[in-house]
């Protein structure tokens, strides 16, 4: 199938390494920052798109990667064109966008995947593998951290990250990772309290939220753009009633390097990394293109993309009011 | 000097009385213990003068009592010491209700003796590094304190760390008064909120108190903190559990893992796989710090509003995991 990328910032770079290991074609790349679209279409060797509704027509599936409050109108743009849809989390900023998109996919009877990343690291899979075969028993407390320095792009570019209206802020386009996973593991959630500190200056901000599940486990998770440049902690430790599992980023991965120098320049935003062979960004997509060319159903549904969203919503009330969010 | 052990029901009792007789000047004459079978046991294996009756023991002229009883008993044990003019080093938490903690101070101040709770790890030179590190604004403004005291269930030590009339409660009770002093002494600040999920997640069918607990407080200064206090770690665990505390802060990040000095042990005998630990051993600073106060007639440098302040935090808990909200808390003492 023919594959258009939308939005060429660090998600689209990323997204088109992902598509080149799969047997899709990638046709090309539209994004509104067109001198940041022609570097990424000259690297990938594809064709830049002037316009969205051409982009459209040239392609199937559209992966969209533009920042999270573009979501909205570039799926609802691509449903409308009958095209099958990857989407960048958070599905979109509020919880009713969010069920206009996956309603209007399901009325044009195109595929709409919400690349919530985190399920195809091979630790939190695994994990969940262990978890369901019973290895740990039934879930008591769960523990996940995700605490990066604040975004930071390069000269000139526009940080829509730390721009609340735009991405949700750290609460919703970070933890909601964790909210996910914890979901995932451990079902509906129930009660929600959060606590947020900020910065006095610039971007830093760190929170902590406590989830309680309606099958009775609890969660902690940490969430935050409150280190020094370029460190990013994530961790997991998820117990129950016979055994436990411990994950943490400061074990060491399999190669360590360490050089005299290191250059300064690199991405805006740190992505966490894997293995060497398992990208976790390239399992995402070869699943949810396998998914879409075999007609099989996702790992990860647009409504659990939803539901995440919806307790990271919850996390942002209590944090506002000072109160236990009940859902 | 003579100093007395009145009840070896908490396991830290086994460590003390070695501690103890490891000070220079220091004769530990002995320890009650009122039940008789429990009472001729330990006095087997440690080799130690038993004595049956309390005040047995209290007769013996002593310079001061460590108070090692079940929580709930504290304040019997703290009224018989102080009576006798003991200064007393009391096992933590100071009791199991805010009033016995209340007549714990009341019996100390009417009978002129000073009263020590047992933190062991304000002795711990990492969290002594820490405090520095805070104090010193290295870290700039704290943001929080992710801090984690989960464990195993120390039933199997002590069956009555799981009974309620004996204990207060249940892992809510032994293990967030640890974090809820360290966050007390390093920021020099109150826990003025608590948000608090306390549940039986880990052993339903076992026993009666909570051995499930997530908090999340604010201080007087604005920092947040999260308290584990679970048992979370299963009983084939590498060691007992954890002390961490990872403080975030604008200008930087300090972990601490106060027990991260450990080398692995495979061994035949006990856990197949263990930590064992080689940090200094911060009870036996605590210990020195109440001889210490003792032989110079100063007060100790923690007491009884630390052990009083910490139970508060654990009271608003047990009432917030009722309420499902938060619970402020008035500055008091």
């Amino acid at each position: 199938m023919r594959v258009g990328l939308v939005g060429s910032g660090v998600m689209g770079e990323v997204h088109a390494a992902g598509w080149r290991t799969t047997a899709a074609e990638l046709v090309g790349v539209y994004s509104q920052n067109a001198a940041q679209a022609e570097r990424l279409a000259e690297e990938q060797g594809v064709k830049r798109f002037d316009g969205l509704e051409a982009l459209l027509k040239a392609v199937d599936i559209v992966d969209i990667c533009v920042p999270t409050y573009a979501h909205k109108a570039a799926v609802l743009a691509a449903a409308r064109a009958g095209k099958h849809i990857l989407c960048e989390k958070p599905i979109a900023l509020s919880v009713k966008d969010g069920e206009e998109m996956i309603a209007a996919c399901n009325a044009a009877g195109v595929r709409l995947f919400i690349a919530m990343v985190l399920r195809f690291f091979p630790q939190y899979r695994l994990s969940r593998q262990l978890i369901e075969k019973g290895q740990i028993g039934s879930l008591g407390v769960m523990r996940l951290k995700r605490v990066s320095a604040p975004p930071n792009w390069a000269e000139g570019g526009d940080n829509w990250y730390t721009d609340e209206a735009r991405s949700g802020g750290m609460v919703v386009d970070l933890m909601i990772h964790d909210f996910d996973y914890a979901r995932w593991l451990a079902g509906g959630v129930e009660r929600v309290f959060a606590r947020l500190n900020r910065a006095e200056e610039g971007h830093g901000q760190y929170a902590q939220v406590i989830l309680r599940h309606k099958s009775g486990p609890m969660a902690l998770i940490e969430g935050g753009w409150a280190y020094p440049k370029g460190m990013f902690r994530t961790s997991l430790d998820i117990s129950g009633t016979d055994g436990l599992i411990e994950w943490s980023s400061d074990s060491a991965g399999p190669l360590q390097t360490f050089t005299l120098s290191r250059d300064g320049n690199g991405a805006g935003v740190n992505i966490p990394v894997a293995g060497l062979s398992e990208d976790p960004y390239a399992l995402e997509i070869q699943h949810a293109y396998g998914a879409i060319v075999g007609n099989q159903p996702f790992e990860v549904t647009a409504e659990d993309g939803l539901e995440a969203l919806r307790i990271a919503l919850a996390a942002k009330q209590s944090i506002a009011t000072g109160k236990a969010v009940s859902l | 000097m003579r100093i007395g052990i009145l009840s070896f029901a908490h396991l830290h009792a086994e460590g003390f009385q070695a501690g103890l007789r490891g000070i220079p000047g220091v004769e530990l004459v002995g320890f009650s213990h009122e039940v008789g079978e429990e009472g001729r046991r330990f006095a087997a294996q440690f080799d130690l003068r038993w004595f049956p009756r309390h005040r047995d023991l209290l007769a013996e002229g002593l310079d001061g009592v460590l108070v090692c009883s079940e929580n709930s008993r504290h304040l019997e044990l703290v009224q018989m010491a102080a009576e006798a003019g003991l200064p007393i080093l009391c096992e933590k938490p100071i009791e199991a209700t805010l009033e016995a903690a209340r007549a714990i101070r009341s019996a100390c101040e009417n009978n002129g003796v000073p009263f020590m709770t047992a933190f062991p790890m304000r002795f711990a030179p990492s969290t002594i590094a820490l405090r520095k590190t805070i104090q010193g604004g290295q870290l700039g403004k704290i943001y929080g304190v992710n801090g984690v005291n989960h464990s195993e269930m120390p039933d199997h030590h002590r069956p009555w760390f799981a009974d309620k009339a004996l204990a207060g409660g249940g892992a809510a009770m032994d293990h967030i008064v640890h974090l809820a002093d360290l966050l007390r002494w390093q920021f020099d600040a109150e826990v003025v909120e608590v948000y608090a999920e306390l549940d039986n997640l880990f052993y339903p069918q076992q026993v009666d108190v909570d051995t499930a607990g997530l908090l999340l407080v604010k201080l007087s200064n604005g920092v947040q903190a999260s308290i584990d206090c679970s048992w979370s770690r299963p009983k084939w665990y590498a060691r007992w559990g954890h002390l961490k505390m990872e403080v975030v802060g604008e200008r930087g990040l300090s972990v601490l893992d106060s027990f991260a000095q450990h080398v692995h042990l495979y061994s035949r005998s006990s856990r197949p796989y263990s930590w064992a630990g080689f940090a200094p051993d911060s009870g036996q600073a605590m210990l020195e710090e109440f001889i210490g106060s003792i032989r110079e007639k100063r007060p100790p440098c923690v007491g009884w509003n630390d052990g009083y302040q910490a139970l508060r935090v654990v009271a608003a808990a047990y009432e917030s995991a009722a309420s499902h909200q938060p619970v402020a808390l008035g500055i008091e003492g």
